[in-house]
């Protein structure tokens, strides 16, 4: 015991001399934060609903890149060759080494937790569950980790291993890329990595129900880990002469990649690869949104969160059109509703809101300007919108609070797409407004609007428009209907003159 | 009292290439013993089969009594290894080394003492990157220590090393004789051999082809002088060879060179020689041969 310990304290110690390691285990998982923060940075809770990727990032940096790395290096170095020298047991090194790159991960994590809630993420909603899918995703890449160390035979390796694994894990393993955003080939694809299920489970407890929500993730993860760790430690190599093409035993592997394939298999059999509701719904809503009392105004990013919305009373997302719009009243009509809520709003409340918001001219919620006319190649697309958006049956049928709300998707989706014609819908979408709603009234749902983001149904599928392709991520284009709603304020109340 | 290593018949193969091929050998209490051979002869993997760090394919190994096939780790305990390169991580100081292999053993000696013994007292909190060789080779010396070993094998120990650190590792390996350690060490400089070590085996191509203490290998080798000859005008070379004794004649110009096996009765008959062609001596020197002599011809003669 004495042994395991001084070697973590060593091991430990040696880590935090090592300028490198502190640079790829502590400073890109913030650096990576940073860069979601300002992708995200218009999202009403900044990083709230992407901590599951960044701490996956973080584990998944120090796991898959800094464990086999050190372990290489010194394997190189003939430490591990002394090391057998001794009378310790293989396990306890492999362990103590374990331990000690848990605690580095750890901590890596714990200051990404720390700066995310410095620049105004609400704390998480259920801390331990949290701790423990932390561990369960540390342990899983631990265990890849160990698996890139028996197989790479140097440093270099480690590196071109790490990639290997690392990038589709990313780019098409729901880490970097909300699986939402990805086709439906690669959400199947990313069944078969633990980065999927690492982001769930950690997800799972800022914004969904916890371990309650998780235990496929969790479940996959300590598959993958074990089977990691038990084929690492069988291949462990002491010895840098020693190759792994000539190691005997190299049937082990096939344990390692045994449990991915396990897993995909089973998220295949048991429905998962669409993405799990626990991820994006919280209670059950079945209709728009009651009114309930005015949200207070979203603040900016860099400003202290406002009322908590995670898990936010987020109606289901509807990915197609809605083709069956709620029938309106029959005569005689009922007895006189009681006043929306967005009725009581004033132009005070619309002064309040925060109208720092990106440039027309930038990249997100572009805005055309009254003169300017599209390309003609998408002259088309814009013309067809115009025509079509007196009696699309979202934006037409129904109350005024949801047409109008489901007027703005028709700027916000193809802004979420990032489709050329994003600049022109949204003057089209203004002008239809103007014309269609008395100006008081419109100030005063945009408003509302603005102030309750997360309410309503979304829609990301606006094709019998005319403008093909959907939106992965609703919960963008939910963040981009806010941005135009604040904007149209802005040009309704003449604070934004044109 | 009962011999520290015993070999037998020891094999070890790679890929079906044999490295080992039957080597036996015993060191006895308190002795040094050298393990020479060139590059590729066996030694590294007879010495790595001793320590642990190899499971041969046949062939018996007691250290220190216990088998070291079947008690690996009651063995580790018991022996400490220096090996060729420092192995350790570059910002790790000697003193958290000592302190972190000193905690793998039973019984251990305090780092402050191995530090002073080893001169290493100075650069205790140093990082080992910022060590010079001689200091890191001690620092692997000591590190064979921390578990108060009875036998201690040093792999190659002076390999790289300047003569000052050479000559500073000799005399640490001479006081380990002095405080009664065995030590087992391989070495490519066959003079420190000579002049350490109580016993030497030469191995090559995998077998033990001598071994004893080196003054009697030089003794009985055929290679046992070595006679350099400068004469006023040149000597028919071909009529040295028929000198008794004489062997490996080289001229170069006036210079002479050859080995005998009877330096007296060769002397004699050159001086005559010399006498009949009317060639007077201008240098005459005779050195006896040195392990490496013994070494070369012992490994040629296998080889031819």
């Amino acid at each position: 015991m004495n042994a395991v310990l001084a070697h973590l304290g060593v091991s430990l110690r040696l880590h935090f001399r090592n300028r490198m390691a502190l640079l790829y285990g502590y400073l890109f998982p913030l650096i990576f934060l940073v860069a979601f923060w300002v992708l995200y940075r218009h999202e009403k809770i900044p990083l709230l609903r992407h901590m599951g990727e960044l701490l996956t990032v973080a584990a998944l940096g120090g796991a898959c890149f800094g464990l086999p790395t050190t372990l290489v290096s010194e394997r190189e170095r003939g430490v591990w060759r002394r090391y057998k020298l001794s009378p310790v047991p293989t396990w306890a090194f492999v362990a103590s080494t374990v331990v000690a790159r848990y605690l580095i991960i750890l901590t890596a994590g714990l200051l990404q937790l720390g700066l995310a809630l410095a620049i105004g993420m609400t704390f998480p909603e259920h801390p331990l569950s949290l701790f423990v899918a932390f561990t369960f995703v540390a342990f899983a890449f631990i265990g890849l980790g160990l698996v890139i160390a028996a197989l790479a035979d140097n440093v270099p390796a480690v590196q071109a291993l790490g990639q290997c694994i690392f990038l589709p894990m990313l780019i098409i393993g729901g880490v970097a890329v909300q699986l939402a955003a990805l086709p439906a080939w690669a959400q199947h694809v990313s069944a078969f990595f633990p980065g999927r299920y690492a982001v769930e489970a950690i997800q799972g407890a800022f914004t969904g129900r916890g371990l309650a929500g998780a235990r496929f993730s969790l479940l996959a993860l300590a598959l993958v880990g074990f089977a990691g760790c038990l084929a690492g430690a069988r291949l462990f190599r002491w010895d840098a002469q020693q190759r792994f093409a000539n190691l005997r035993g190299r049937a082990w592997l096939l344990v390692a990649v045994a449990a991915w394939v396990a897993v995909g298999l089973i998220a295949e059999a048991r429905g998962r690869i669409a993405i799990p509701v626990d991820k994006e719904v919280s209670p059950p809503a079945s209709q728009p949104a009651p009114a309930p009392a005015p949200a207070p105004a979203p603040t900016t990013p860099l400003a202290t969160a406002p009322a908590p919305v995670a898990p936010a009373p987020v109606a289901p997302v509807a990915t197609t059109p809605a083709t069956t719009p709620a029938p309106r009243p029959l005569t005689p009509p009922p007895p006189a509703p009681p006043e929306p809520a967005w009725a009581k709003l004033t132009r005070a409340d619309a002064e309040a809101l925060d109208y720092q918001v990106p440039p027309d001219n930038g990249i997100v919620s572009p805005f055309a300007a009254p003169d300017e006319e599209p390309e003609d190649f998408m002259k088309e697309q814009v013309d067809g919108v115009r025509n079509k958006i007196a009696t699309w049956p979202p934006g037409s049928d129904g109350d005024d609070l949801r047409c109008i709300r489901n007027l703005l998707y028709i700027a916000a989706v193809p802004d979420a797409i990032q489709m050329p014609v994003e600049r022109y819908l949204p003057r089209v979408v203004y002008n239809h407004l103007i014309d269609t709603y008395p100006k008081e009234k419109l100030i005063k749902i945009l408003t509302y609007i603005a102030q309750t983001p997360e309410q309503g149904m979304v829609i990301t599928d606006i094709s019998d428009l005319g403008i093909e392709g959907a939106a992965g991520d609703p919960m963008v284009v939910r963040e981009r209907a806010y941005l135009y709603a604040i904007k149209m304020v802005a040009r309704l109340t003449g604070r934004k003159q044109e | 009292m009962s011999a520290h290593v015993v070999v037998r018949d020891l094999h070890k193969a790679y890929g079906g290439v044999a490295a080992v091929r039957g080597v036996s050998f015993t060191i006895q209490p308190g002795e040094i013993f050298g393990l020479l051979g060139p590059n590729g002869a066996g030694k590294t993997t007879t010495v790595e089969c001793l320590v642990g760090l190899r499971e041969p394919d046949s062939g018996e190994i007691e250290v220190c009594g216990l088998d070291a096939r079947r008690q690996p780790r009651a063995v580790k305990q018991k022996i400490g290894v220096a090996l060729q390169a420092t192995s350790l991580q570059d910002k790790i100081t000697p003193r958290e080394a000592l302190r972190l292999f000193g905690s793998f053993y039973e019984g251990r000696v305090a780092a402050t003492e191995l530090l002073e013994r080893f001169a290493l007292a100075e650069k205790a909190d140093a990082p080992v990157d910022s060590l010079s060789g001689g200091q890191r080779q001690r620092l692997a010396l000591a590190l064979a220590f921390v578990n108060r070993p009875q036998l201690v094998f040093l792999d190659e120990p002076t390999t790289g090393l300047d003569p000052q650190s050479r000559r500073e590792l000799h005399a640490a390996i001479a006081r380990m004789k002095a405080d009664g350690h065995t030590v087992l060490f391989t070495t490519h400089y066959l003079d420190e051999a000579e002049h350490l070590c109580d016993r030497v085996a030469i191995i090559d191509r995998g077998r033990i082809v001598a071994s004893g203490p080196p003054q009697e290998l030089i003794a009985q080798s055929s290679a046992s002088q070595a006679v350099t000859l400068v004469t006023s005008r040149p000597v028919d070379a071909t009529k040295l060879t028929a000198l008794p004794g004489v062997s490996a004649v080289t001229t170069d110009g006036a210079e002479i060179r050859f080995q005998t096996s009877h330096a007296t009765a060769t002397l004699a008959a050159l001086t005559s020689l010399l006498t009949a062609q009317r060639a007077e001596v201008v240098e005459l020197q005779v050195k006896k041969a040195s392990l490496e002599d013994v070494f070369l011809q012992l490994t040629q003669e296998a080889k031819a």
